[in-house]
């Protein structure tokens, strides 16, 4: 830390003391932390939009900023991203699927201090193994979990071939399990579709020509004479 | 004749056959194409028509009253990245772009509510009027504070002073995107504090989604009047939740707690997978309550253009979802959702104040006219 950086940080903390806390439409003294799970058959997105209310944005913000010089540096950005997102906990059928940070975007240090600024984390899970058939997703976040207040909700699949078939989430909405289906792949389903019609057709073709036969049998049977071989 | 009867059953079988071959191939088609909504009737465009006329009008007016510079500070182009410039937060928390109330003449201010009061339905333009007017009893009785960091300001303080965020009439700002028109799509930006309303106008159609009507207080006293501009949302909301029974309540209460709006400023073309009770499963008058709480929101723009998006609403009911979270008591905290194929609807008190609400609505295929809006 360089010397001038306590004063810095002290100077930010004033004029953070100087800031009224405005009114409504600000959180005030929770952090929100609002997820948002987008599947698809390959991937697990993550969308976390963090608000620190007026009351709490300080401790946050110090938390962020560690060489205290006021300002949010990358490698500090990025820090504070990847320790949030070691607070999550995503998993397919049962197996840790890794989170990776995609990006990270900081508001304005005023928006902060006003408690209506957001941190924007954007992170992704390869999903390797989901074929088609039935399949969980679980996601828990326990980051900064006193004082903080969490939403968090599965966007409808891009993929129409996934279906989700249930959600289940804790009181405080740390966890969330999500019940989906994946179809088989769309030119699968359309090959089957024919599939099944040439089935259906052959099937119409087999149970006809037995009748064919069966009617000839009866012509034939009627006149033995005709075959020359029956008496004998 | 044994050969001829023969010669039929073959018939008979190849049609079937046929008949099945062609249900195979047809039916998922079929299926796809049967979701189409029937256009609207050729009255009920008329009528929009004439509504869109009356309202490009309006704006014209507005627009008369401006200079050439105040003009230019108001007028954006429609497909400018003003358009999703809104926000419910207040001046000072959120830089809005267009004309300031406060940097306004008394006839222009006329003018501007003018146009708004063209584009909306009355008891739309009253509840819009009541969400300023509450805005500025915040910031005449409470200075803008409503608790938060102890030691903080006191009453008084946060109106105007030190932060810059500030309150009252004289902090909504109206904008227009495009140029007022009958036929070519333009539209009107009008909000501020706890107030977000965004009419697209596309020929005959007026679209209001998204929009961000919110209250703080959500009660107060006005001309010795009491007035809350959410009560209706908050009442109808409860009284549906009422008229379910404990099995229907079981479906539609989530087992969490919803602490704000999930697809608040910001979330435009997120759609969120449905919660709650299917309103297939709400008998008749369940439905029409359903809908009665729908109409608050979509209420709110001319009643030409709520009809039809009412008709739209009502198609789409079987597959319209309403979910709970919280007490079922009235006069308690409790968060709300509906949400079908073309509507989503949030009504989410604020950490816990019954006193400071946020609500939401949309229409996850038809923000910003995005569905008539040729690219």
């Amino acid at each position: 830390m360089s010397v001038r950086g306590p004063f810095v940080w002290f100077a930010v903390l004033g004029v953070w003391l100087a800031t009224p806390a405005p009114a409504g439409a600000h959180r005030l003294d929770e952090y929100l932390q609002a997820t948002r799970l987008s599947i698809d058959v390959e991937r697990v997105r993550l969308e976390i939009d963090l608000t620190a209310g007026v009351a709490v944005a300080p401790e946050v913000f110090a938390s962020i900023d560690t060489n205290r010089d006021g300002q949010i540096s990358d490698p500090e950005g990025d820090a504070y991203a990847r320790q949030m997102l070691r607070s999550v906990v995503l998993s397919v059928d049962g197996r840790p699927a890794p989170v990776t940070l995609i990006e990270i975007r900081f508001p304005q240090f005023r928006e902060m201090s006003l408690g209506v600024g957001t941190i924007q984390v954007r992170a992704a899970a390869n999903v390797s193994a989901t074929g088609a058939g039935r399949h969980q997703i679980s996601y828990l976040n326990t980051h900064r979990s006193k004082g903080s207040v969490y939403l968090v909700n599965a966007l409808v699949p891009a993929d129409p071939r996934i279906q989700i078939a249930g959600q289940q989430r804790d009181p405080a909405q740390h966890r969330l399990t999500l019940d989906y289906t994946v179809r088989a792949d769309a030119s699968w389903a359309r090959t089957g579709s024919l599939l099944a019609a040439l089935a259906m057709a052959g099937v119409l073709g087999i149970t006809r020509r037995p009748r064919t036969n069966a009617a000839g049998y009866r012509a034939t049977a009627v006149t033995p004479a005709a075959t020359g071989s029956v008496a004998d | 004749m044994e050969i001829s009867a023969e010669t039929g059953r073959a018939r008979l079988v190849r049609v079937v056959r046929l008949t099945l071959i062609w249900l195979a191939i047809m039916l998922p088609v079929a299926v796809a194409s049967v979701q189409r909504a029937s256009p609207p009737a050729p009255t009920a465009v008329a009528a929009q028509g004439a509504v869109t006329a009356r309202v490009a009008a309006a704006a014209n007016a507005f627009l008369a009253t401006l200079s050439d510079a105040e003009r230019a500070k108001c007028t954006f182009g429609f497909t400018s990245s003003q358009r999703t410039g809104w926000s419910n937060l207040p001046t000072g928390a959120f830089q809005r772009n267009g004309l300031r109330f406060g940097d306004m003449t008394v006839r222009q201010r006329d003018a501007a509510l003018a146009l708004v009061a063209a584009a909306l339905s009355r008891d739309g333009y009253q509840k819009v009027t009541d969400i300023m007017n509450g805005d500025e009893v915040l910031k005449n009785n409470r200075g803008g504070r409503t608790g938060g960091r102890p030691g903080g300001a006191g009453p008084g303080a946060a109106g105007g002073r030190g932060s810059g965020v500030r309150f009252g009439l004289d902090e909504y700002y109206i904008a227009l995107l495009g140029t007022p028109s009958a036929t070519t799509p333009w539209m009107i930006q009008f909000g501020g504090h706890h107030l977000a309303i965004n009419v697209t106008v596309v020929g005959p159609n007026n679209v209001m989604t998204p929009s961000l009507p919110a209250a703080q207080p959500a009660k107060y006293t006005l001309n010795g009047q009491t007035i809350r501009p959410l009560g209706h949302e908050n009442d109808k909301g409860f009284a549906l939740i009422n008229a379910l029974n404990a099995a229907q309540q079981k479906q539609a209460i989530l087992s969490y707690a919803v602490t704000d709006l999930v697809l608040g400023p910001g979330a435009d073309g997120k759609v969120i997978q449905p919660e709650g009770i299917v309103a297939s499963a709400l008998d008749t008058r369940q439905q029409a309550l359903l809908l009665d709480v729908l109409h608050e929101w979509v209420g709110i723009l001319n009643e030409e253009a709520a009809a039809a998006k009412m008709a739209e609403i009502k198609a789409n009911l079987p597959r319209t979802y309403f979910a709970w979270s919280g007490t079922t008591t009235n006069g308690g905290l409790a968060y709300y959702r509906i949400q079908g194929p073309t509507v989503v609807i949030e009504y989410a008190p604020q950490q816990g104040d019954l006193d400071h609400i946020h609500t939401i609505y949309r229409d996850p295929t038809n923000d910003y006219g995005a569905r008539l809006v040729v690219p």
